[in-house]
C-alpha cells in the first residue's frame, strides 16, 4: 500500500488488517512498516512518500519493496502481487504523479481515491470510471472517515491489473500526464480551491513566530510533561502495589531459600522495576501522537529547527529528543524520522543525555538530601538536572558535527498538514506499540541484569554477625516490643554484612579508588556499579546496603540512607558527594538496553557497536569529569572512603 | 508577469508563479514532488524562517514550509 503522507492510508490499513497488524523492520535499514493479513495475503503499509525516485529513505525503501529486493522482517522479499495506491481526492495532481511512477513499474495495481467526503465539501467531484480508463486499473472512491467504499477495497484488490499508461520517461512527462488526467477526471466548482485559510494563516504565523512560537512551544511542552507526570503517577502506584503484593505472596508461599530469593528479589523486582515506567512512556507517546495529528508539530518543527541548528541538529530531531525524557529506547528508534544520516547519528548520540524516567528516583533522593527543608530548592535542582542533561546532549551533538560527523545538513522543507482533530484511537495504537517495544527490549535485558545483580549480591552467603546473634539471644528474654526492635536491628546488621561480603560488595571495595575523586566510598561505589546496567536500581541498592531492605517507600529507610556513614565515619551523602552524584547520574550512560538499541539503529546493522561503544565511552568520561569537578568545587577534597 | 525574484522577496498574501529554482538536484526534486513544480501558482503566507507558501493550483492544494535558505533560491514571478 503506497501513497503520499496524510492521505488516510493508515485508516484504510487498520480497516483491512484489523487485529492482525504488527510493526516490522526492514533489514539493514532503520525504517519500519505495518504489516497485516488480508484475505490470505500479507498487506504491507509502506511509509508515506512524495516520489518514488527521490533521495529519501522512504523512496528507496518503496523501490526496493516493489522490485522485490527487500521486504519487512518475517516476510519474503518478492515483488508484490498487487499494489494498492491511495490518493487524496482533494490533492489529486500530486497523488497522480506518484501513481504514474508506481503504475509504471508494471505490477498489477488498483487505485483508491480517499477523502472523497472532503472533496465533495470543497466542490470537487472525481469520476472513477474516467480515471479507470486513463490508468487501465480498477478505481474506487472511499472516505475512511465515513466508511464509504471501505468494504469494497479487498474485493477491488482481487481485480488488480497492469496499468495501460503511455511511456513517461521524465518528471516533466509525469507531471504533464498528471495534469491532463486531472483535467479529464475531476470537475471543481469555481471557488473550490479558495476556501478560507485565514484561520490557518493566523495559526501558522503564531506558531512559527520567533517569540510567540517559542513561547507556545515551551507552554505546550510544559503542559505535556505536567500531564504525563501527573496522570502517570496513578497507574505507577498501582503497578508498584501489584508487584509488591506479588513479591510478598511468593515470599509467603515458598520456603526461605535461593528459589524464593531469586523470584522475589531477582525476577519480580526486576520485572516490576521495568514495568513501572510503562505508564509514563505510553502516555508521552500518546500525547506526542495526538499533537502530531493536530498539525501543530509540523509547525513547531520549524521553530525548533531554528533553536537546534546551531547545535548541528535539525527540527526533525526534536520529537526523538523529547521522547528521550520518557525513555531513550523508543526515542532512539524515533530518530528514524530524521532524514539525513549525519543528523540522525548526532540525534542518537544526544538522546541518552535527556533525563529519562529511570533517573527520577535518583534525582528525588539526591535533591531531597541536598535540600531537606526546602521543596522550592529541590524543584529548582530537579529542573536543573533536566537542563544540564539537555545542554550536554546539544553540546555533544555540536562537538560531533564539528568532528566525526562533519558535513552539511539538508535544509528543511515539509508539507504542513491541515489542522485537524486528532485520531485518539490511532494515537493509542501507536503508543501501545511503542510501549510494547519498550517492554520487549528493556524488559528482557533488565530482567537479565536484575538476575545477575541478584546473584552477585546474594552470593556467597554470609553467616550471621556476632552482633546480630547476640541481639537475637537478648531478644528472647525481653519484652515483646523491645524484642521486635532488637530483631529488626539484627536483620539490618546481617543484611549490611551480606551486602559487603557478597561478590558485588567485594567488587565495590576493589573498584572504590576509581570513584574516590567523585566522593564515593565502598557503599556508593557498589550503588554506581549496580546501576551501570540500569540506573533505576541505584536507590534500592543503596537502601539494601545501609538499611538492609530495598523498600525505598519507607520513610525510615530514607532516613537510614540520608544518615548512612562511611567506614571512615563521615556521611556517605555529604554535601560535596551528593552534588557530584547528582551530576554523575545526569550525565552517565547507565542503561545497557539503550546501548543495544544504539548499536542497532546507529548504522542499520553495519558497525553499530562502534557507535554504542563511543556513546558509552563519551558519556562515561563526561560524567566522571563533570562529577569530579563538582565534587572538588563543593569542597570535597579530602573526602573519599 | 514581472522579473523573477526570490520567494523571500514576496509580500505576505502576494500571489506568484514559480519560475525556476537554483537548488541542488535532491532539494529541487523534493520540492517538486511536494507540489512546488514549474509554473505552479502559489501564495506567500509567511516570509522569513520558515517561509510558508500555499499552493492552490488545479488539482494541487497543499501548504509547504521551507527554510529561508531554500526559499532564497526559489525564483518566482509575482502576479500584479
Amino acid at each position: 500500500m503506497v501513497g503520499n503522507p496524510n492521505v488516510g492510508k493508515t485508516t484504510i490499513f487498520n480497516h483491512l488488517a484489523g487485529r492482525t497488524q504488527k510493526t516490522a523492520n526492514f533489514p539493514g535499514t532503520t525504517q519500519e512498516a505495518h504489516i497485516g493479513a488480508v484475505a490470505g495475503h500479507t498487506l504491507i503499509d509502506m511509509p508515506g512518500l512524495y516520489g518514488l525516485e527521490l533521495d529519501a529513505p522512504e523512496s528507496s525503501l518503496c523501490r526496493g519493496v516493489i522490485e522485490g529486493s527487500t521486504s519487512p522482517e518475517g516476510t519474503r522479499a518478492l515483488p508484490p502481487d498487487t499494489l494498492l495506491i491511495i490518493l487524496d481526492a482533494t490533492n489529486l495532481v500530486r497523488g497522480l504523479a506518484l501513481a504514474a511512477e508506481v503504475l509504471g513499474r508494471g505490477l498489477p495495481s488498483v487505485v483508491v481515491v480517499n477523502l472523497i467526503d472532503d472533496a465533495h465539501r470543497r466542490g470537487i467531484h472525481v469520476d472513477a470510471e474516467k480515471l479507470e480508463r486513463a490508468t487501465g486499473v480498477p478505481v474506487l472512491l472511499t472516505s475512511a472517515k465515513t466508511g464509504e467504499g471501505l468494504g469494497e477495497v479487498s474485493r477491488l484488490m482481487s481485480r488488480a491489473r497492469r496499468a495501460t499508461l503511455p511511456p513517461l520517461e521524465s518528471r516533466d512527462a509525469i507531471e504533464a500526464w498528471a495534469d491532463e488526467t486531472y483535467a479529464e477526471i475531476a470537475s471543481a466548482t469555481p471557488d473550490s480551491g479558495l476556501t478560507d485559510d485565514g484561520l490557518t494563516d493566523r495559526l501558522d504565523r503564531a506558531f512559527t513566530h520567533p517569540v510567540l512560537g517559542v513561547l507556545t512551544f515551551a507552554l505546550a511542552m510544559t503542559g505535556l510533561f505536567w500531564v504525563v507526570f501527573k496522570l502517570a503517577s496513578v497507574p505507577m502506584d498501582f503497578i508498584d502495589l501489584i508487584f509488591a503484593t506479588a513479591g510478598s505472596w511468593v515470599a509467603g508461599v515458598l520456603p526461605d531459600g535461593a528459589i524464593s530469593s531469586l523470584l522475589t528479589d531477582g525476577v519480580i523486582a526486576g520485572v516490576g522495576g521495568t514495568v513501572i515506567f510503562l505508564p509514563q512512556i505510553v502516555l508521552l507517546f500518546f500525547l506526542i501522537a495526538l499533537l502530531e495529528q493536530t498539525g501543530y508539530l509540523a509547525r513547531a518543527a520549524f521553530v525548533i529547527d531554528r533553536l537546534l541548528r546551531p547545535f548541528g541538529l535539525p527540527g526533525h530531531a526534536f520529537i526523538p529528543l523529547l521522547s528521550g525524557h520518557a525513555c531513550a529506547i523508543p526515542a532512539i528508534m524515533s530518530a528514524r524520522a530524521v532524514p539525513d544520516r549525519r543528523d540522525r547519528l548526532a540525534t542518537i548520540m544526544a538522546i541518552p543525555f535527556m533525563s529519562c524516567s529511570a533517573r527520577i528516583p535518583v534525582y528525588v533522593l539526591l535533591t531531597v538530601l541536598l535540600f531537606p527543608e526546602s521543596p522550592g530548592m529541590q524543584a529548582i535542582a530537579f529542573t536543573g538536572c533536566y537542563v544540564l542533561g539537555a545542554a550536554a546532549g546539544l553540546l555533544t551533538s555540536l562537538a560531533m558535527r564539528r568532528t566525526i560527523l562533519r558535513g552539511p545538513s539538508r535544509a528543511m522543507a515539509l508539507e504542513l498538514p491541515p489542522y485537524r482533530v486528532p485520531d485518539v484511537v490511532g494515537g493509542a495504537r501507536l503508543a501501545a506499540s511503542r510501549g510494547w517495544l519498550f517492554l520487549r527490549k528493556a524488559g528482557t535485558v533488565i530482567l537479565g541484569i536484575s538476575i545477575v545483580l541478584w546473584w552477585l549480591g546474594t552470593y556467597p552467603v554470609a553467616s550471621a554477625t556476632p552482633e546480630a546473634m547476640s541481639l537475637r539471644e537478648q531478644a528472647s528474654v525481653v519484652e515483646f516490643d523491645e524484642a521486635n526492635a532488637m530483631l529488626e536491628t539484627a536483620d539490618v546488621l546481617d543484611a549490611r554484612h551480606q551486602a559487603a561480603s557478597s561478590f558485588l560488595g567485594r567488587i565495590g571495595e576493589t573498584v572504590q579508588p576509581v570513584f574516590a575523586p567523585l566522593g564515593a566510598d565502598r557503599q556508593l561505589t557498589i550503588g554506581i556499579l549496580a546501576s551501570f546496567a540500569a540506573r533505576e536500581v541505584f536507590v534500592a541498592t543503596m537502601a539494601v546496603q545501609v538499611a538492609g531492605t530495598d523498600d525505598t517507600e519507607d520513610e525510615g529507610v530514607f532516613e537510614a540512607v540520608a544518615g548512612a556513614t562511611r567506614d571512615s565515619g563521615g556521611l556517605v551523602f555529604d554535601l560535596a558527594t551528593s552534588w557530584s552524584m547528582l551530576v554523575y547520574f545526569v550525565l552517565a550512560m547507565q542503561c545497557l538496553p539503550t546501548l543495544v538499541v544504539t548499536a542497532r539503529e546507529a548504522a542499520a546493522g553495519r558497525g553499530g557497536w562502534k557507535w554504542a561503544a563511543l556513546q558509552f565511552g563519551w558519556m562515561s568520561v563526561v560524567a566522571y569529569v563533570g562529577a569530579a569537578i563538582v565534587f572538588a568545587a563543593a569542597g570535597g577534597w579530602g573526602g573519599g572512603a | 508577469m514581472t522579473q523573477p525574484v526570490p520567494l523571500t522577496q514576496l509580500k505576505r498574501g502576494q500571489h506568484a508563479t514559480l519560475a525556476s529554482t537554483s537548488l541542488p538536484e535532491a532539494d529541487a526534486a523534493s520540492l517538486r514532488a511536494l507540489g512546488l513544480k514549474p509554473a505552479c501558482e502559489l501564495t506567500l503566507c509567511r516570509s522569513g524562517q520558515p517561509c510558508i507558501v500555499s499552493v492552490v493550483s488545479g488539482g494541487c492544494r497543499c501548504r509547504i514550509g521551507l527554510s529561508r535558505e531554500l526559499a532564497d533560491r526559489v525564483m518566482v514571478s509575482a502576479q500584479s
